[in-house]
């Protein structure tokens, strides 16, 4: 038995299993291959990706926060055509689907680099992340941009907080399926510097957000959800499925313990 | 690079330093001075802990009596990753090592400290490459606030020659590291250093002074920011460059000194 993440999309994507690492976790595919058995798992999203190099952002990136950590990378990145050099072998040889997740930073950006993604076998899907603004039309433009360069099936990662609000829109542009959702952002006041640090948060505090967020998209629209946030554990990652998820991302509990993705992966196996 | 199970098969002090040892085969021999391993001590990141013995089987860390490793009993097992990261790397040709640390972070030198001393089983020492000559000589600038805070000498291999500045003068000089750095640094063909990166910058400007056209890495500076993932896969390690920025865990933890921001 597999899962289809497309099922309306002329090339589908299939799965053999619903668990699969979250973008911004796993790296570009090869930095854990000596930790995590790939072989178990539903598919690799590898990324953020965009069309040009991000240096990122200054140190600090990583605060600790109660319950979790605020992470901001500032979208660091080698920059498309390097990724590609770098990694398009390994993705080749995956032994699961690998899913290319670009950063949604405008329409000509995203549509550049759907552009040249676009027909390579070795990579099975994108997912495509928006601005956390909130904007339908910014986002529809961006997701139609990504939607009109990509010939492979397009998951598209909604913010936390605006997930009801664009899902809707979202199918309209041509999502084959929703990421839900995004880490929400948050604060921390980082002591050492003196200074406040905002960027993405991680923990297990984000599963009840994340769930609320999945059912209620899973009101609004039809097509498969990928549950996202805060899954820690087995029954984490169940209950995204309960709550009407298809398939399930692990985002920072890879960090902790990165055999939970294959011991998630089997305990969940179709 | 593995996950696997640690045994801790003792626990006791050493200084102000709680000593544990970790019986760890699978990953042992990977470590070296300024490189480390993830351990899984319950809070929501890995911990980092830097070995400051190293043998072919086992591994001890000296840490805070505040840090989470120091409740741990022995039998205890602890899930680890590593061998993690870029250690200190040290020129064949090196004849005169300096080691530069407060007190806190003497311990990611001790492996250092201890490669002129022949001692059975241990990981393989500087003597053993070709070009390690007899003079080999290891100093170390050793600083703290005051002497009730120092690592005691006592613990120190005997041929390492011991500098010791106090803030109150109350052991060895008064002053800071930085008042005896440019005179040890003329000394040196090495220098690896572990301290607040805060102090970086300082003893920098003095490696330009003094040292002016040192090859790359004749000064290594140990940067440990906060760690997730420790492969480089979160980029969350960031440590800023003279050319950007890279990552303590995968391009680091060890930096050229001048090539640190």
């Amino acid at each position: 038995m597999t899962i289809d993440l497309a099922p309306n999309h002329k090339a589908g994507l299939v799965l053999a299993n619903p668990v699969m690492p979250a973008a911004g976790c796993f790296g570009l595919g090869t930095e854990y291959a000596r930790l995590v058995e790939v072989e178990a798992l539903g598919a690799l999203v590898v990324g953020p990706l965009t069309a040009h190099p991000r240096r990122g952002a200054e140190s600090p990136r990583l605060v600790l926060t109660p319950g979790g950590v605020l992470l901001h990378t500032g979208l660091a990145n080698p920059g498309l055509s390097a990724a590609l050099r770098r990694y398009a072998r390994a993705w080749a040889r995956s032994p699961v689907p690998v899913i290319v997740h670009v950063a949604g930073t405008a329409p000509d950006e995203v549509a550049s680099c759907c552009q040249r993604l676009s027909g390579l076998e070795a990579i099975a899907g994108l997912e495509l992340g928006l601005p956390d603004t909130g904007d339908p039309d910014e986002a529809t433009a961006i997701i139609q941009a990504a939607h009109a360069s990509a010939s492979q099936p397009l998951i598209v990662r909604l913010p936390l907080v605006w997930a009801d609000a664009l899902c809707q829109a979202a199918v309209e542009a041509g999502a084959d399926a929703l990421t839900v959702a995004a880490p929400p952002r948050g604060t921390a006041w980082y002591a050492p510097g003196n200074h406040f640090v905002t960027g993405r948060l991680y923990g297990p505090f984000v599963l009840p957000l994340a769930l609320r967020a999945l059912r209620r998209v899973a009101a609004l629209v039809s097509i498969p959800l990928v549950g996202c946030g805060g899954v820690h554990t087995v029954e984490h990652a169940r209950t995204f499925l309960r709550a009407g998820a298809a398939a399930v991302q692990i985002d920072g509990a890879i960090w902790r313990d990165p055999a939970c993705l294959a011991h998630v992966a089997r305990s969940l196996r179709i | 690079m593995v996950q696997a199970g640690a045994l801790i098969t003792d626990i006791g002090t050493s200084g102000p330093f709680v000593r544990v040892t970790f019986a760890a085969p699978a990953m042992a021999s990977g470590l070296a001075a300024g490189r480390f391993v993830l351990a899984d001590l319950g809070g929501y990141l890995r911990a980092p802990l830097f070995p400051a013995r190293i043998e072919a089987e086992e591994f001890d860390v000296l840490i805070s009596p505040r840090h989470a490793a120091a409740a741990l009993q022995p039998g205890a097992n602890v899930d680890l990753i590593g061998p993690l990261g870029r250690g200190f790397e040290i020129p064949a040709a090196t004849e005169r090592l300096l080691l530069v640390a407060s007190t806190n972070y003497l311990p990611v030198l001790l492996p250092l400290a201890y490669q002129n001393q022949q001692k059975p089983g241990s990981a393989a020492s500087l003597r053993e490459k070709p070009g390690f000559s007899d003079g080999f000589s290891i100093a170390l600038l050793l600083s703290a606030s005051t002497a009730a805070e120092l690592y005691p000498v006592r613990l120190l291999p005997p041929a390492v020659e011991v500098t010791i500045v106090t803030a109150d003068g109350s052991a060895g000089q008064r002053g800071s590291m930085l008042d005896l750095f440019p005179d040890l640094v003329r000394w040196a063909d090495c220098a690896c250093i572990a301290d607040d990166p805060a102090t970086y910058p300082a003893l920098a400007e003095i490696v330009r002074d003094v040292r002016a056209g040192s090859g790359r890495r004749f000064a290594q500076a140990l940067v440990v920011p906060p760690v997730a993932c420790g492969v480089g896969a979160c980029q969350g390690c960031a440590v800023s460059v003279v050319r950007g920025t890279k990552l303590a865990c995968t391009d680091g933890p060890v930096f050229d000194l001048l090539e640190l921001r």
